[in-house]
């Protein structure tokens, strides 16, 4: 089975690992290792994290840090794995909606007596907040995204909104007239992970939110969550998707979009690179997710935690101090085509004077962020169903979506 | 046994004359136990530790990340007794199997007939229906997630082509096209090993017997029905049972091609319990699933051995 495959080859890697501190004293006596597990972003991310360990060591030859690169779809399954068996690493990238599960397990250590008010003061403070579980930081914001819209120039030119659509009615209009043209309107995501994320872009757009405020219960059954879900199927059922959305990926999307056979989707800041990379002609433009009744956008961070049980907790959070220090930031933000979290890197020109980035950077005053639940990845896979039954036409969006905020209720 | 004429003669009860051999039975028999205890030793380390911790998994709620928060008994179990996407699972791990080994078996026949046959080229055709299984399942997986994608897949590239169809078919996104696909694929990647099985056996069965048929006029259905069939039937048993455990816990295709989606409907079991596991979290109620499969793998081969003797 696919657990014990990858497992078995994650606890090789591991075992080669942990016996490097063993050998280590009798060549470097005052060398002290620091494990960290890296979540892959791109091929990039490899080789920048190697090279901020080598000017890291390089400056502090007493401290060598391991760069272990894992990739995200196994991230959580490798640490899961180190966890239950004893051996986790001294820091690792981790997707902060895991975080409280890292709390609650008392498996992840809580930072603040580390952190210098100079430290803190580094970090953009809204980055900082979905890292904060109970008063105490427990995750610091490696990366941050935003959504927005990515809009085809020339197809929408044709179409009568050569600036982008501003509202749900413009997508709607000039979505027929792409249809008309031959192209596809509107990205509709339809599977695997964030399928639920891209519908409530629209259901944060008429108002709507997740849970309720004591985060007890969800309120996406709500008349918000059901105006959404009726768009996206009125859209389906007229043509104005890509065709049988229930086969399409966000990376599937993204694609579409790159070749010019799709004229607007929502998506996060990376696309502007692969853009540049891979289609540098594609004339394309960015505008805020489309407005039902009021502005919004969906905010992610993925966070770097520190482990409980890391016997070298100081090395491990001078090296933290070390990337979270502008240069080192630059580099990964323009690597990665991510948000500024620090401070000093939203003042960088490259970032500050980016109109591209810019209107992702405004939307974050407006900016929801996941849930901070126990069960919440359960809650999304309830409503990913829920979702795909209604795009292939097996149930109503009011029904369905009432069906699953009862199962979801189940689990919070 | 000591010989009844011989009993006068007895002073010693032949009780214990009875009992000598066996003892030096019993001796033998501690040898032989003491030979396989090591053996012994580590399939209790490999099979019943596993099966006590995923047992112990079962019974308890445990963080995601492994750690036992406490004992609930059989609540695991109720919940995934009352989850309606086992019950579809469950049904449709048994179509799975049942039409991919049972697919298999019967494409594998006649392509290790064919094999069989003296021709040109029969070394490359070995090769060829050999390959696939040189690739992991994974991979082979990706590959045919690949061919099957609806706006750059060959499949739908070469019935385009052929004008079979007008527009691009979706296989991935409705079940009820994307599971016989996955169906299809299964058959495919079984074939290689069940191939061979048969190859070895028609390899194994005299040829004077045909030679006898033929003489006696019968024709090639016949002599397939009534000499080949015969003989290939405990190849074919074997093939049947190790592909049944092969295909029931098969779980790269399915995941790679559709995780179990749209809607979960395209779940079987095992994926079903994977994605309890990891990508909710929920390792407990994943336990109990593995324990139920484990009943139910149990019940074919218990089923399976009693066919067998009362065969015998």
């Amino acid at each position: 089975m696919g657990r014990q495959a990858t497992g078995f080859g994650r606890r090789a890697a591991l075992g080669g690992a942990a016996s490097l501190p063993l050998l280590r004293p009798t060549w470097a006596s005052a060398a002290e290792t620091v494990h960290f597990v890296v979540a892959e972003y791109s091929n990039a991310t490899g080789p920048y994290f190697q090279q901020m360990a080598d000017e890291f060591h390089k400056a502090n030859p007493d401290i060598e840090v391991n760069i272990d690169v894992v990739n995200w779809n196994s991230l959580l399954q490798t640490l899961q794995t180190d966890i239950s068996g004893g051996t986790t690493p001294d820091l690792s990238i981790i997707g902060t909606r895991w975080l409280l599960d890292f709390v609650k397990d008392g498996v992840a250590e809580p930072l603040d007596s580390f952190m210098t008010p100079q430290f803190r003061n580094r970090f953009v403070p809204i980055f900082l907040q979905p890292g904060s579980i109970g008063g105490k930081v427990y995750g610091l914001p490696i990366a941050a995204s935003a959504r927005a819209m990515f809009y085809n120039k020339e197809m929408l030119t044709k179409a009568g909104f050569p600036n982008g659509p501003a509202t749900w009615n413009d997508v709607v209009a000039a979505a027929k007239k792409v249809k008309a043209a031959g192209a596809y309107g509107f990205g509709l995501q339809g599977k695997e992970i964030e399928t639920d994320v891209y519908w409530y872009y629209a259901l944060w757009s008429y108002g709507g939110e997740l849970v309720n405020k004591q985060g007890k219960a969800v309120a996406f059954d709500s008349p918000a969550g059901v105006k959404a879900l009726t768009l996206y199927k009125m859209m389906i059922d007229q043509g104005l998707t890509e065709t049988a959305v229930t086969s399409y990926n966000r990376e599937d999307l993204q694609n579409l979009f790159k070749q010019g056979r799709l004229s607007m989707v929502i998506t996060a800041p990376f696309l502007i690179g692969q853009i540049a990379k891979e289609s540098p002609n594609l004339q394309y433009g960015i505008v805020p997710v489309p407005k039902g009744t009021t502005e919004s956008t969906y905010a992610v961070t993925d966070s770097i935690v520190m482990f409980k049980n890391s016997k070298v907790k100081k090395s491990a959070f001078k090296f933290l101090d070390f990337i979270f220090t502008k240069e080192p930031r630059v580099l990964f933000n323009k690597n990665e085509g991510f948000l500024p979290t620090t401070k000093a890197v939203a003042e960088d020109p490259y970032f500050a004077n980016d109109p591209r980035l810019k209107v992702f950077v405004d939307l974050m005053p407006r900016a929801h962020f996941a849930p901070v639940i126990v069960g919440w990845e359960d809650v999304a896979k309830d409503v990913i169903d829920a979702l795909q039954s209604v795009y292939l036409g097996h149930a109503q969006p009011a029904a369905a979506l009432k069906r699953a905020s009862q199962q979801a209720d189940q689990v919070l | 046994m000591v010989s009844a004429g011989r009993a006068s003669e007895q002073v010693r009860p032949p009780a214990l004359l009875d009992a000598w051999p066996s003892f030096r039975l019993l001796a033998r028999q501690n040898l032989a136990l003491l030979l396989i205890l090591p053996s012994l030793l580590l399939a209790v380390a490999i099979i019943l530790y596993p099966f006590f911790v995923i047992v112990r998994l079962s019974l308890s709620n445990v963080s995601p990340f492994g750690q036992l928060r406490g004992f609930v008994g059989w609540a695991n179990y109720a919940g995934v007794l009352a989850d309606p996407v086992f019950y579809g699972s469950l049904v449709r791990t048994l179509i799975w199997t049942a039409t991919v080994v049972g697919g298999t078996v019967l494409i594998s026949v006649p392509v290790a007939l064919v094999l069989q046959q003296d021709f040109y080229g029969r070394g490359i055709a070995r090769t060829i229906v050999m390959l696939p299984w040189a690739l992991s399942l994974a991979m082979a997986a990706i590959l045919w997630e690949w061919s099957f994608n609806a706006d750059y897949g060959m499949i739908n590239g070469i019935l385009q082509g052929l004008r079979l169809i007008s527009g691009p078919i979706h296989w991935m996104a409705r079940a009820d096209t994307a599971f016989p696909v996955e169906i299809g694929v299964g058959i495919l990647v079984s074939i290689p090993f069940t191939a061979t099985i048969f190859q070895g056996g028609l390899s194994s069965m005299p040829t004077d017997i045909y030679e006898a048929a033929r003489i006696d006029g019968a024709s090639a259905w016949q002599q397939f029905r009534y000499l080949t069939l015969p003989l290939l039937k405990p190849f074919i048993e074997i093939a049947m049972v190790l592909n049944v455990i092969y295909v029931f816990n098969s779980f790269p295709i399915i995941w790679v091609m559709t995780q179990g989606g749209p809607d979960n409907a395209t779940h079987i079991l095992v994926t079903y319990a994977y994605q309890l596991a990891f990508s909710l979290g929920r390792p407990g109620p994943a336990a109990a699933v593995s324990v139920l499969m484990l009943a139910i793998v149990l019940t074919f081969t218990v089923v399976y051995m009693r066919l067998q003797r009362e065969e015998a």
